[in-house]
């Protein structure tokens, strides 16, 4: 098999992520933060080393700006629900997930309204000119996609924080896409909350995913329990990031995810970006030679993408050519990749669309495979006399 | 008063103390603490084995909430 889901989850996980898996399993078996025994402080030490890594390899603040979140769904949610009140108002993008539709849709019904901006890929003035005409009165949130999970279109988020502050107005990125494959300075951004998917450019396991943000004390809960601390109080404790992590944490996740982010600062977060975009490159290169595949973007290149690309087989429904490649033994996703958003953005809300998306540990071979697969497909159609 | 327990109550805090008190050159270990008051019950705080106060001064300098002292191993 030759997968190239990376965008949905990364595969294979580095050895690294397995062993800490295992390890947790054989030494950090006890719930962290619970009792004080040796193997309860053991846990609880690796997981405060998983938040130092993330804080670290975010520059948050610190690690008690790190909470875990079962995905970045999750992380969205929490800042979406927990921050915004009946009567404000969110600027968004016109090529959101539905990690940041949905909870936006359901805020509405409580009087929560939202604008979505149009974007212009390859225009990073006119984009963030966009966002600029579409702040109102009662704007209490910007959130958007660093990279979009359809087309790999980065936006422009550290001007968008940038110009947002200005008018006082806080800033969410759903960096879905990006953590491990873009620089993300939160220092230097002062972007306000970072949403983060723990198991895709970070190489950490499904069921991770973190928020990382100064004001995690001043959110609305949306789950309380027991946080192992102050349980005599009968609200939620107001201190972060326990606040927002009730019950049994994930920690055979949270090992996972640190050795993830250990991996990825190995090898550097440009490096992986620059090889990645070099495949897609080379991928855009072969297919664009192809007379039927219909590719909606220019080349991709770093300043303006993260490594995802999409293309469709003319004639062909996306997922017949996800399926057809799956014969080939090429994994992918066809189809709208819960981001319907992004797909009426270029027009391809009908019929979907087929994406690529590689890893560190994609190679060459791999994509010439795949390019080798959508010819014979073609040759297939062809003389089959469709 | 026994050797006193500075109390934290978050783990994350008193680790991240823990941390600081060790770029200080002060050994320190993370405790549990039980029944305490002055953290609603229960959370974690920061054992010194000396001069406990020039740690509390340094862990308050960094940003890290003190609540209180606990004696070590039993209630307060």
């Amino acid at each position: 098999m030759i997968y190239l889901d990376n965008a949905a989850t990364t595969y294979p996980k580095p050895r690294s992520v397995q062993t800490a898996v295992v390890q947790a399993f054989q030494r950090w078996g006890a719930n962290p933060g619970r009792a004080g025994h040796a193997m309860a402080m053991a846990s609880s030490q690796e997981m405060y080393r998983c938040r130092n890594i993330a804080a670290d390899f975010f520059h948050a603040p610190g690690p008690e700006c790190v909470s875990f979140t079962l995905n970045c769904t999750g992380a969205i949610n929490y800042v979406l629900k927990g921050l915004l009140k009946p009567g404000d108002h969110v600027v968004t993008s016109c090529i959101e997930h539905n990690a940041v539709m949905r909870p936006l849709h359901e805020l509405e019904k409580t009087g929560v309204t939202f604008t979505e901006v149009q974007i212009f890929p390859g225009d990073n003035d006119k984009t963030v000119d966009a966002f600029r005409y579409a702040f109102q009165e009662n704007t209490r949130l910007v959130i958007c996609t660093h990279a979009s999970n359809v087309w790999g279109i980065r936006l422009p988020v550290e001007r968008i924080a940038a110009l947002a502050h200005q008018y006082e107005i806080p800033v969410a990125v759903d960096c879905a896409q990006s953590a491990g494959v873009l620089p993300i300075d939160m220092a230097d951004s002062k972007i306000d909350y970072l949403c983060i998917a723990g198991h895709k450019g970070l190489y950490g396991p499904m069921g991770t995913g973190m928020l990382i943000t100064p004001y995690g004390s001043e959110l609305h809960t949306l789950i309380e329990g027991g946080t192992g601390t102050e349980s005599m109080l009968e609200e939620q404790p107001s201190g972060a990031p326990e606040r927002l992590e009730s019950g049994t944490q994930n920690m055979p996740g949270i090992a996972g995810l640190r050795a993830g982010m250990e991996f990825v600062q190995r090898h550097g977060v440009s490096k992986i970006h620059s090889y990645e975009i070099s495949l897609l490159q080379m991928l855009y290169s072969q297919l664009s030679k192809i007379d039927r595949v219909h590719l909606y973007l220019p080349m991709p290149d770093t300043r303006y993408f993260a490594p995802v690309l999409s293309f469709n087989i003319d004639g062909m429904q996306s997922e017949e050519a996800g399926s057809r490649l799956n014969g080939y033994g090429i994994a992918l996703r066809a189809g709208l990749h819960c981001a319907p958003e992004a797909h009426r953005f270029m027009g391809t809300l009908e019929c979907g669309a087929v994406r690529v998306c590689p890893s560190v540990f994609t190679t060459e071979a791999d994509i010439w495979r795949l390019v080798d697969a959508v010819k014979r497909i073609l040759m297939k159609k062809s003389g089959a006399g469709h | 008063m026994g050797k006193p327990v500075i109390e934290i109550g978050s783990i994350t805090y008193a680790m991240k103390g823990q941390n600081i008190l060790a770029r200080h050159g002060i050994r320190s270990s993370v405790e549990r603490i039980y029944r305490s008051q002055n953290i609603n019950g229960c959370g974690y705080g920061i054992y010194v084995s000396d001069d406990a106060k020039i740690a509390e001064h340094i862990l308050r300098q960094a940003g890290i909430p003190v609540l209180g002292y606990a004696k070590r191993g039993s209630e307060t």
